[in-house]
């Protein structure tokens, strides 16, 4: 499960092997206490030592992941605190906290030591309203520029209307980017654009078919998913909401995010049983949200009336079958509680039993047909193989997890490197790619729904054998949970897309008083100019797809 | 005006005329059975290619994915492109600010047009004893193309007046790819003409018939596509192209450029757009058939039910290749165009003049 | 070439064998699971009014009203805005609201989605399926005390 099962009674949590005092050293006088959070120590930074202090973490002592960036505001100051990790060994973690005062709420922005800092700190800024010195483009990303205030700060005034006068709010898309002397042509794709999987607008500028510049325009599903989950209670009210970040469904994996950081705040043990229809119901899926990754990519390169996407889409049908016998719903779950699952398998067990099996036993025909059909064609291959190539180090840079990273050759997969679950127990490979392209990233999916149905299979061996006496789902959690005032943490599971981490602060209540989701999307969808640029627009459209955001996760 | 060349079989405005005033025709006779004939062709293969085509598309590509398809309005949901007819009809024509009126509003006819009077030249076999060819001139198959290469203009007329960036790249990637995939297809047509020292699409059709070899009883007939089966290979991908079908739908290219040039059209506009690609997509059928599918020739059956025997099975296999075959980038397209078809179909001409004149 | 005509007979093969798996709603009602969480029902005889399904509901689409005495009045339930979590029935104590497995409801306008406590009454069963049996079998035991009838009608 977490690592609190493992960790030693008391306050300090597992090091992992992080010499925090060494590091406490290196950082040196820039470093103002040490604060402790549930799954790592953090530093308290001087707000104008930030890029320093993170270089020397990164270069140094070897944090080259910035997994999230959480900004949130107390009584007294701004705080902004950089979750710090290796793509090596994602146990090792560290926290970077920089506060800053009311009145003046600047710090220094990481962007120049980690790109991907450059959208979470614009984000920081635009909900909560931190300002970011030295930042090369500080401006909202996901409310509207015209918005007034910001609202995640606690001197926001809910109530007052956004009232914008029309010459403020000129339509983005009448703007004039003409330009006589000028070879390129700015394109608008989306936000209605068959090819943005949700609500994207990307700005483009084109010279010629070939993209020159790409910037892509996010927020338009902006849900407030993280103050939604603010507003309701640990126990109960947080989970149905979950499933609708990652809606391609992969409702479970997304419910586990929250269920193991919960679980960590509030020291639930789930039981063995529940970890294995856990287990065995995430991969189910994982396989369904790579079905559609799948399927919507090939709908990009081949355009409309391809039989792959049907094929695709038929297949996760079938996954959806099998989840709704088990959870009561096709896409939205909530079937996860905090210590354990709300429902055993169903009844009678062995016809479940069998539709996995089967399921399991037609996938490697399904899987050998869909070779047939995409990666084996040479024209698919001549489109594909070699287009978006993003390496590891950019990869790295943007904060780039899952399939996206795997495909770049980087070996990174919480379910092993942090293991949670009954991951650890079960016999499976991470799969990486070392093409880096577009290619790699399909067959990185492709792969990956095979390494998942291995899962499965030894999941259902499992439950089979069961002891009938022993098939506790749910241990015993009382009604109403109220972590300790301060508490913080900061867990992350492999979601389909990568990495989808929460970090909660407790405030003493029974609802969480910061709710921050580290949505994988959100980074992986950053990296799109790293591929795109120089490339056709063909090529923009698939490697957009081949990326596989969910604007729902993107925006929250 | 519509004297045929070639005075057996007789044409179909004559065969009008005939019936209409007998004897001796006058030129303004001649001139209301050419309409007539013109009409009766016209109306057939807009029923052909924009009622069944669309509806035969739907059920095609679904039986392709495992899907059912229209079934619900009349037998076997055959009603619902009359429905869709109305429906799209009765929809507000949008017309975008800063289009260009004139072009734009020209552009959707020009292509339901320039496929429509392709298929004045075209041998369409008898029914009912009656020859259902339009015309037949000397230079039949230097029109087809010609015609056909009209929809190109309209396609780009179409892409630059919609004031759409869209539009406008689905109009410019039109250009280039017509010019890249028009040339080979014609001078793969060409090898064709070196056979048969015509351009007569009669002429074309009946040296086809004669047999080519006789295995088992079995008379193979010396169809183009037998005697040069690369040609007929070479002909049929760069009509794919021609007529704008996966893998070489770019012009439109959704989920790329929205809908390219057609990416602002809505209404009738849309409707005559959308038909004129299907009655293109049969054209090039049809175009093929005379070529290399030995036109309307068949046993047992009319020559009319074979030659659309024919041409909806080159449909068939557009729409099988859009199930299966992924879009090529542009620049690809270019390269296979220019540096792989245009060579391939010249060293098919050389190659075919070489042996029809040491062996013919 | 070999991938192309590969990739070109895997579709043939599916069009020729003539399957589809795409199902004509609404002719054929498809099949549903028992545990599927549809429109709620809500017993006015068993309720005994403690709000803690109000109290759970994650987006405030139960509303309900008393009297001073903290007698019901009125149950509201927003099947427009319900998020189908099955929250309330999971924390009724005497499954007086239970999510039955039907999902075929239109209104035409929003409002005509808020259920008051006898159109919840009155929303039938799906195919005659009792989802309470599906989801926790040990509980009908003292659910059914009587005769064992479902007196939701």
């Amino acid at each position: 499960m977490s690592s609190q099962e493992k960790a030693p009674e008391g306050d300090l949590p597992e090091t992992h092997g992080v010499d925090y005092d060494a590091l406490e050293e290196l950082l040196g006088d820039r470093v103002i206490r040490r604060e402790s959070h549930l799954n790592a120590e953090g530093f308290v930074i001087r707000p104008d030592e930030v890029a320093g202090a993170l270089d020397l973490l990164r270069n140094d002592a070897g944090f080259d992941h910035l997994s999230m960036v959480t900004a949130q505001d107390y009584e007294d100051r701004y705080e902004s605190i950089y979750h710090l990790t290796k793509y090596d060994d994602r146990t090792q973690e560290v926290s970077v906290i920089v506060p800053t005062d009311l009145e003046n709420p600047t710090s220094e922005s990481a962007a120049s030591v980690y790109k991907t800092a450059e959208w979470h700190e614009r984000e920081a800024y635009d909900l909560v309203g931190i300002d970011y010195e030295n930042h090369p483009d500080l401006r909202r990303i996901l409310l509207p520029e015209t918005w007034q205030g910001h609202p995640l700060s606690s001197d926001y005034d809910q109530d007052k209307p956004q009232v914008v006068t029309l010459e403020e709010h000129v339509n983005p898309v009448a703007e004039s980017q003409e330009d006589p002397d000028s070879d390129t042509m700015f394109l608008n794709i989306g936000p209605h654009h068959p090819a943005t999987h949700g609500v994207l607008h990307v700005k483009t500028v084109l010279d010629g078919e070939q993209v020159a510049d790409v910037e892509p325009d996010i927020g338009y599903l902006h849900r407030c998913e993280e103050q939604m989950c603010q507003q309701g209670t640990y126990r109960h009210q947080i989970m149905p909401y979950p499933d609708r970040w990652d809606y391609s469904s992969a409702g479970l994996l997304n419910e586990w995010a929250y269920a193991r950081v919960a679980e960590d705040l509030n020291d639930i043990e789930v039981p063995e049983y529940a970890q294995i229809i856990r287990t065995m119901s995430a991969e189910l899926c994982r396989i369904a949200a790579h079905m559609l990754a799948v399927g919507t990519f090939c709908l990009d390169i081949y355009g409309d009336f391809t039989a792959i996407f049907m094929y695709a889409m038929r297949d996760r049908e079938k996954t959806q079958n099998i989840l709704e016998d088990l959870t009561g719903q096709r896409m939205m779950f909530n079937y996860f509680r905090l210590g354990g699952v709300v429902w055993d398998l169903p009844e009678p067990r062995d016809e479940f039993f069998e539709k996995i099996r089967d399921f399991m036993d037609d996938l490697p025909g399904t899987l050998e047909e869909y070779h047939d059909l995409i990666t084996g064609n040479e024209i698919f291959q001549k489109r594909t193989i070699g287009t978006g190539v993003i390496d590891a180090e950019t990869a790295k840079q943007y904060g780039c997890t899952g399939p996206v990273a795997r495909a770049s050759g980087i070996d990174y997969d919480l379910r092993r490197d942090d293991p949670y679950g009954y991951y650890d127990e079960l016999d499976w490979d991470v799969v990486t790619e070392d093409g880096c392209d577009n290619f790699a990233r399909l067959l990185v999916r492709m792969r990956e729904v095979e390494e998942s149905a291995k899962i499965i299979k030894q999941c259902v061996d499992l439950l089979e054998d069961w002891p009938e006496d022993e098939r506790n789902i749910q241990s015993n959690v009382p009604r109403t949970l109220k972590p300790d005032a301060d508490t913080e943490v900061y867990r992350a599971v492999e979601g389909a897309k990568g990495e989808l981490g929460i970090y909660v602060r407790s405030d003493g209540t029974d609802k969480p008083g910061r709710f921050k989701i580290r949505s994988p999307c959100f980074n992986n969808l950053h990296s799109l100019e790293a591929m795109a640029e120089g490339e056709y627009v063909p090529d923009l459209v698939a490697a957009l797809g081949s990326l596989d955001v969910i604007l729902g996760e993107v925006d929250r | 005006m519509f004297v045929p060349l070639q005075s057996d079989p007789v044409l179909l405005p004559e065969t009008i005329g005939r019936v209409l005033f007998g004897g001796e025709i006058a030129i303004w006779q001649e001139a209301v059975a050419g309409f007539i004939a013109a009409f009766v062709i016209a109306n057939v293969m807009l029923a052909n290619a924009g009622v069944a085509g669309p509806w035969a598309k739907r059920k095609i590509t679904a039986a392709f994915t495992d899907r059912i398809a229209v079934d619900r309005v009349g037998p076997a949901g055959l009603l619902i492109i009359p429905a869709a007819a109305v429906q799209l009809m009765a929809k507000e024509l949008i017309i975008p600010d800063g289009a260009d009126r004139p072009a734009y509003d020209i552009a959707p006819i020009l292509l339901a047009l320039s496929a429509l009077i392709g298929f004045a030249v075209i041998p369409m076999g008898s029914i009912f004893g009656i020859n259902l060819q339009m015309a037949d001139p000397e230079t039949g198959l230097a029109y087809v193309f010609a015609v056909a290469s009209i929809a190109t203009l309209a396609l780009t007329m179409g892409g630059y007046a919609s004031n759409n960036k869209y539009s406008l790249m689905g109009g410019l990637r039109a250009i280039a790819q017509n010019i890249a995939y028009e040339i080979p297809l014609i001078v793969t047509a060409a090898s064709v003409v070196i056979f048969t020292g015509t351009l007569q699409t009669s002429e074309i059709v009946a040296q086809q018939a004669e047999p080519l070899v006789t295995i088992a009883g079995i008379t193979i007939p010396s169809w183009f596509a037998f005697v040069n089966p690369f040609a007929f290979v070479l002909f049929m991908v760069a009509n794919l192209a021609e007529v704008g079908r996966n893998p070489f739908d770019i012009p439109e290219a959704p989920t790329e450029i929205v809908a390219g040039y057609m990416t602002e059209y809505s209404s009738i506009y849309f409707v005559l757009f959308y038909m004129g690609e299907f009655i293109h997509i049969f054209l090039g059928g049809a175009i093929v058939t005379t070529v290399f599918l030995g036109g309307p020739a068949g046993p047992i059956l009319p020559g009319f039910v074979w030659f659309l025997v024919k041409i909806w099975a080159v449909f068939l296999f557009t729409q099988w290749a859009r199930s299966a075959v992924p879009r090529v980038r542009i620049d690809q397209l270019i390269e296979i165009g220019w540096k792989g078809m245009l060579v391939l179909s010249f060293a098919n001409l050389v190659l075919t003049a070489v042996i029809v004149g040491v062996m013919l | 070439m070999i991938g192309v005509l590969k990739s070109m007979a895997t579709t043939l093969k599916h069009a020729l064998d003539g399957s589809t798996f795409t199902v004509e709603y609404p002719d054929v009602a498809p099949e549903v699971s028992p545990r599927f969480r549809g429109v709620h029902k809500f017993s006015q005889e068993r309720c005994i009014w403690c709000r803690q399904c109000e109290n759970v509901c994650p987006n405030d689409t139960i509303q309900i009203v008393q009297d001073d005495q903290r007698n019901g009045e009125q149950y509201n339930l927003h099947i427009g805005q319900c998020v189908y979590c099955r929250l309330c029935e999971e924390v009724c104590p005497v499954d007086a609201i239970i999510l039955t497995e039907n999902f075929e409801f239109t209104a035409d306008t929003k409002d005509d989605f808020v259920y008051n406590k006898e159109q919840l009454k009155n929303v039938p069963w799906y195919k005659d399926m009792d989802p309470l049996e599906s989801r926790e079998p040990d509980r009908s035991a003292w659910v059914g005390e009587g005769e064992g009838e479902v007196d939701y009608q």
